[in-house]
């Protein structure tokens, strides 16, 4: 595209952002903010308009005037009826869960109003995607969920917002648009070739050189060493593999798996946090105790759904500035 | 096909979008199974069938593009052998209905759902080419409203609106454009047409009198009921044998029938007047002929008109479509002289009929003047035993004025005519022959005068020296009544079509007021263009009116319109509107253009502390604004003018 | 403002409602709001519920307000082993005068501090709420009236704790407001913390109302004026509640008469003598919070943000 088209419609951006800045909370659709122009389809609508008006013209037939003028006339209305569509219609934003990155981001808004009437076609669009419709019924309360694909870790905000309709006849869009702070939280891509540094991590158990070695937890069997104690030995899977097997047990309470960002090689920082992060995954499925240890970050060992939540929203949002 | 840009395809059309397309388009196509050929009208009805089948069947599968493709062509080698042509009105209808049944067997896109829209819209208006009635009208108006559901249903796939909910809709959104439309009905400015060429058969299927005159044409127009013109006397109207409305006059006869010859019409009138004018206006049908029918003889000419020698107003192009003009006439006239080409013309007699021949002679010698021998020939057709009828007996091809005379002696006028002006010539007395209307029926619902098709006639003239032209009708001699009283008292009406008996029955009466209604629809609806458009306007009291100024009217009532709208919401949104409450609306919408917006549901206090964090500078006027606002509206006390006055005061001191 | 605002009655009431708002903050600090809230109540009179978790400071705000406005005060220590009769008092046989004598509980005081309401039986509590419904009690045949003014300050733990018996749904409308303290925001949190002990201090608090005062402040609140266009913004309000789908079930008119008193004594404290739009809002929140559920599809989303949605889709008139 041309450069000067390019800073108009930059231009224009700016001049729509300074007039609707991000909103918080809900954003109500007053005349001022709606914008109103015709389809492709009421373009053609109007060329077909203008061929009926010759065919009147030439066969000087009074009807086919009246027909012509009848659906310009409805033309005229619809467009005020696409105008009254998104008049008054208030958005608010939903909430927006978190995804990784590769994933899709899915936005909730919720769509109200206080008319008497159903509220049909209004859609949401994001400046990529295809428009989203819904119809919002009376009262209040459509919800439309936008997906946007998340290409990068940390905050992911929907931008700038088109609210659309072209209802009823299809002839003319109104269009508005809306800017919320709402963000949704954009985890690393979980990747990485390298298991779970079991060995090779700072692992703090209680029986001196043996990994994670407890008393309360069934995690295994192991051939037999002298020393075992004769109680852990597994005898009737001895009995069945004709070898000495023992019990191995560990304390998942006092093993601690570090995941540290040292352990990893890699230059790259994503490729590393994308390490980290399919490894925090991994700890988690296999209830593991386990921490991060990032330069100038520590998060401490723990298990459970909202320490997995830490240690992912720490990943994402690493080495980003705060305000994001 | 809408845009050539949209890479992505276009969504699938929902099945219930479908239906109501198929549902719309049959209606729109119905009206034109009477001259759609056999062949047309079973393909679209058999394709919609089909089509709306196999929706709920989904096992069905639409054709493939080979079969498709086929059958275009198929269908347009039909359209071509049925009229020989793709152009032209009937060939274009068919194959518009023909393409739309086409379109409908691979309609599954959104996108084939507009295009189905569209061609739906043009087929309603090819359906106005054949009929333009108030009854076709209001049926087009409903499939409008059809088609308008139908484009609202194409949308659906993103919109749950329920079927009725549609329909609700598009009547609604009609409804609402009617005032609109009407305003653009009357006020857009009409130029006069047509743009270029019409297609050969626009206007055939047109009844009316032919510039031609066979055996048996006149009675064959005598069995339709159909309106010839409409006539509003501005004075009483004049006694039936003035009732003369003439039209083509033929000179030329070729022994089976009469002819006109080539008369180029001019802007002056070779003939004097006398005595009281007749002053009338005339809504003509559409005759597909050029010339207009006026009382003898005209005195004044409608636009793009001219008279030609033998007194006949001829317009400029066809009357092809309804026409309104005003005619003054006098029933009293002087020709002058006959220019010697003419009188040749006026004498011009094929070979045959002896025994008339011989009778002319006969008279010619035994009368001193030709004035003796058109009084010879009138009594003689009154006395001997003629008779006037409208089922004559087979004629013969040669000698068929003396079969008649001598004969049979049982005709209808276009015998008595065509005989009695042959004798005047025989006689050597310049003679031609005039078509036209005879009479008509008064309508006293709608104060209107009806002229049908029934009332066609043809009588004789005959120059005499001293008295020029002067008309003869030989069928008043043989049947006064068809004169005095109309073809009804001269005839028994049961040979006659329903419409052209008169004062039978209540039924007759309900006929009447029918037409009354269609006259009146005629005269404002379908007759207006140009020259009623100005007329009317200036009827109005906006004197003379030019495009210019009917443009400016047309923005000025819609204008006005859309203000009365605008003025009904406001009023209907705040009943009592608050004087209080439009400054305080004038003050918002001030801050609004600084870029300051109030929320809706921000009271008057806490949007004017919003306004004051936003500008310091004026925060005390804000607040005092928001203050006396608060009191005003929510207050105690009634807002008397003290209190309004010092918010208008400080609305007005507030700079922002 | 003169020109325009007809001296109301008893201005100066209003001076002292302002100065006891401000002795309250004094104790209970950073809590402006609540305190507004708390005296709005008492004006609208309605009773109060609290809902927070132990240590917020909720004793001390019942028993300064009780101080400042002068009202007897009794506090009930809400147990499961309370009965009834704890509360509304017992008929003892006495031999001195050898017969029956009503003893009246501690619901016989102008101000009651109902502690963990929910902690007791839903028998008990209902004893009280009933009390409270009707200002008078029923025992023996015999029907007392208690105190004029009367108010009943209950506080409750956060339903999920163990042992407890939540108000039932139909008993919480009988509070004209639900409010929570919250922490402290950190500034207050340090003055409290820097400051004596609030306990000590509330003994000390003046007493700048009398109980007539009050009360005379209580029929004014019911003049206060409401215009219909305001009428019309609150049935819109109403109306909205309802239709919406945010909310299970909407508001019923008990709680637009409710939202409406509650408006009318905060516009009062406001020293107005009109209720404006922005009085409905401000105690919104508090009135209509215990009374709305979130439908279905808006489970997740909490009671105060619904209510502001509420505020925001509905325009004013």
């Amino acid at each position: 595209m041309f450069p000067a088209v390019l800073s108009m419609r930059r231009r224009i951006d700016q001049w729509t952002r300074r007039r609707h800045p991000p909103q918080r909370q809900t954003a109500r659709l007053e005349r001022q903010r709606i914008y109103i122009l015709p389809t492709g389809f009421g373009y053609v609508f109007g060329l077909m308009l203008g061929i009926m008006f010759l065919w009147a013209i030439n066969y000087n037939n009074s009807l086919s005037f009246a027909l012509t003028f009848l659906l310009a006339a409805v033309a005229l209305v619809a467009m005020r009826r696409t105008h009254d569509n998104l008049l008054h219609l208030c958005i608010s934003p939903g909430k927006a869960d978190a995804v990784f990155v590769g994933q899709e981001a899915r936005f909730t808004f919720h769509l109200e109003h206080s008319d008497s009437q159903k509220r049909y076609g209004i859609a949401l669009q994001s400046r990529q995607g295809d428009p989203c419709f819904t119809d919002v019924p009376v009262g209040s309360g459509g919800s439309l969920i936008l997906t946007i694909q998340a290409t990068q870790r940390g905050w992911l905000q929907a931008g700038r917002l088109r609210v659309l309709t072209r209802f009823p006849l299809d002839l003319f869009q109104a269009w508005s648009w809306v800017e919320f702070e709402q963000a949704c939280l954009v985890y690393p891509r979980p990747q990485g070739s390298l298991p779970l540094p079991l060995a090779a991590s700072r692992m703090q158990g209680a029986g001196g050189g043996e990994t994670g070695v407890g008393s309360e937890d069934f995690a295994g069997l192991r051939p037999y060493r002298p020393g075992d104690a004769p109680r852990h030995v597994a005898w009737k899977a001895a009995a069945r593999r004709g070898e000495l097997l023992v019990k191995r047990f560990t304390d998942q309470a006092r093993s601690e798996l570090w995941l540290d960002w040292d352990l990893l090689a890699s230059a790259d920082i994503e490729t590393r946090l994308s390490q980290l992060c399919l490894w925090v995954l991994k700890a988690e499925g296999e209830q593991l105790n386990y921490g991060l240890h990032l330069p100038g970050v520590v998060v401490p060992p723990a298990r459970g759904e909202g320490h997995r939540r830490q240690c992912l929203e720490t990943l994402a949002l690493y080495g980003l500035p705060k305000d994001g | 096909m809408l845009n050539k840009r949209h890479a992505k395809p276009s969504p699938p059309l929902s099945d219930v979008a479908l239906q109501w397309l198929i549902a719309a388009l049959g209606f729109t196509v119905l009206p034109h199974l009477g001259h759609l050929p056999v062949w047309a009208g079973i393909l679209v009805f058999g394709v919609a069938a089909w089509r709306g089948w196999i929706i709920g069947n989904p096992r069905m599968k639409l054709p493939g593009r080979w079969l498709r493709i086929s059958l275009t062509l198929l269908v347009v080698l039909a359209v071509l052998l049925s009229f020989k042509t793709l152009f032209g009105r009937e060939a274009g209808v068919a194959l518009l209905a023909a393409m739309m049944a086409m379109k409908l067997l691979e309609a599954r896109t959104h996108r084939d759902g507009l295009v189905l829209l569209l061609l739906g819209y043009f087929l309603v208006m090819s359906n106005l080419l054949y009929s333009q009635s108030p009854l076709m009208a209001i049926y087009l108006f409903g499939v409008v409203i059809v088609l308008l559901a139908a484009q609202i249903m194409v949308r659906r796939q993103h919109v749950a609106l329920p079927t009725r909910g549609a329909l609700r809709l598009s009547l609604r959104l009609s409804l609402q454009a009617l005032p609109v439309m009407l305003i653009l009905f009357v006020l857009f400015p009409r130029i006069p047409g047509p743009l270029w060429g019409l297609p050969k058969d626009a206007h055939s299927g047109l009844t009316g009198l032919d510039d031609k005159m066979t055996p048996g044409a006149i009675s064959q127009l005598i069995a339709s009921p159909e309106v010839a013109f409409r006539v509003r006397f501005a004075g009483p109207v004049p006694p039936a044998n003035q009732l003369y409305w003439r039209g083509p006059v033929l000179w030329r006869y070729d022994g089976t029938s009469w002819t006109r010859s080539l008369d180029l019409p001019r802007q002056r009138f070779p003939y004097t007047v006398q005595g009281k004018s007749i002053d009338y206006t005339v809504v003509l049908q559409p005759h597909g002929n050029r010339w207009l029918f006026a009382l003898e003889l005209p005195y004044s000419l409608p636009p793009d008109s001219g008279l030609t020698t033998a007194f006949e107003m001829l317009r400029r192009n066809p009357v092809n479509e309804l026409m309104r003009y005003p005619v003054r006439s006098y029933p009293h006239y002087q020709t002058g002289d006959l220019e010697p080409v003419w009188r040749w013309r006026a004498l011009q007699l094929p070979p045959g009929n002896p025994r008339a021949r011989a009778l002319a002679l006969e008279w010619r010698a035994t009368q001193a003047e030709p004035a003796g021998v058109v009084r010879t020939a009138l009594a003689y057709i009154r006395e001997q035993d003629f008779f006037y009828t409208l089922e004559p007996p087979a004629e013969l091809v040669e000698h068929n004025i003396d079969h008649f005379l001598f004969d049979t002696r049982r005709g209808f006028c276009e015998h008595f005519a065509s005989s009695f002006v042959f004798l005047m010539r025989a006689a050597g007395i310049p003679a031609r022959v005039v078509t036209g209307y005879q009479g008509g029926e008064i309508n006293t619902l709608g104060g209107y005068f009806i002229v049908r098709q029934s009332d066609a006639h043809a009588w004789a003239e005959v120059w005499l020296q001293g008295q020029g032209w002067i008309r003869v009708d030989p069928t008043a001699a043989v049947s006064p009544a068809r004169i005095e009283g109309g073809i009804q008292a001269a005839i028994d009406p049961v040979s006659l079509p329903f419409m052209a008996r008169r004062g039978v029955s209540w039924l007759h009466e309900l006929a009447l007021s029918w037409d009354t209604l269609n006259t009146l629809w005629n005269e404002w609806v379908l007759a207006y263009g140009p020259d009623l458009q100005r007329e009317f306007l200036s009827g109005l009291g906006f004197g003379p009116i030019d495009g210019w100024g009917m443009t400016i009217g047309m923005i000025v009532a819609l204008g006005l319109l859309i203000a009365l709208f605008a003025a009904a919401h406001l009023l209907s949104r705040r009943a009592a509107a608050d004087p209080a409450v439009r400054l305080y609306e004038r003050f918002c919408a001030r801050l609004a253009r600084r870029g300051l917006m109030r929320q809706a549901h921000e009271g008057p206090l806490d949007f004017t502390a919003r306004a004051a964090l936003r500008y310091p500078q004026w925060a005390a006027q804000l607040r005092r604004i928001g203050q006396l606002y608060a009191s005003l509206r929510y207050g105690r006390a009634l807002p008397d003018a003290a209190a309004l006055r010092q918010f208008r005061q400080s609305i007005g001191a507030f700079k922002g | 403002m003169s020109a325009l605002h007809p001296p109301i009655s008893e201005p100066m009431h209003r001076d002292r409602l302002e100065a006891a708002v401000s002795q309250v903050g004094t104790v209970i600090l950073g809590k402006q709001r609540a305190i507004r809230l708390a005296l709005t109540c008492v004006l609208a009179r309605g009773h109060l519920l609290i809902e927070d978790l132990p240590g917020m400071g909720k004793t001390i705000l019942a028993h300064a307000l009780a101080s400042s406005l002068g009202l007897q005060y009794q506090r009930i220590q809400f147990t499961s082993d309370l009965l009834p009769a704890d509360i509304l008092g017992a008929a003892i046989y006495e031999t001195q005068r050898a017969g029956f004598v009503f003893h009246p509980g501690p619901v016989f005081s102008q101000l009651i501090l109902a502690d963990e309401i929910n902690r007791a039986t839903p028998k008990t509590q209902s004893a009280l709420l009933e009390a409270m419904e009707e200002h008078q009690v029923t025992t023996e045949g015999e029907t007392r009236p208690l105190p004029q003014p009367f108010f009943v300050i209950a506080t409750q733990n956060p339903s999920y704790q163990v042992g407890t018996f939540p108000l039932p749904e139909s008993q919480l409308d009988r509070f004209l407001m639900r409010i929570e303290l919250g922490y402290p925001d950190s500034e207050a949190e340090r003055a409290l913390l820097q400051g004596r002990d609030r306990r000590e201090l509330v003994t000390q608090l003046a007493r700048r109302l009398s109980s007539e005062d009050l009360m005379t402040a209580q029929s004014a609140v019911a003049d206060v004026y409401v215009s219909s266009p305001l009428i019309d913004y609150l049935q819109s309000l109403l109306q909205f509640s309802r239709q919406s789908p945010l909310f299970r079930v909407g508001l019923s008119p008990r709680a637009g008469l409710a939202l409406l008193g509650a408006a009318r004594a905060w516009a009062f404290l406001s020293q107005r003598d009109h209720v404006l739009p922005e009085d409905i809002q401000a105690v919104l929140p508090a009135v209509v919070g215990h009374r709305l559920h979130p439908s279905e599809e808006f489970l997740n989303e909490p009671i105060p943000n619904l209510v502001a949605r509420l505020i925001t889709a509905v325009a004013v008139s």
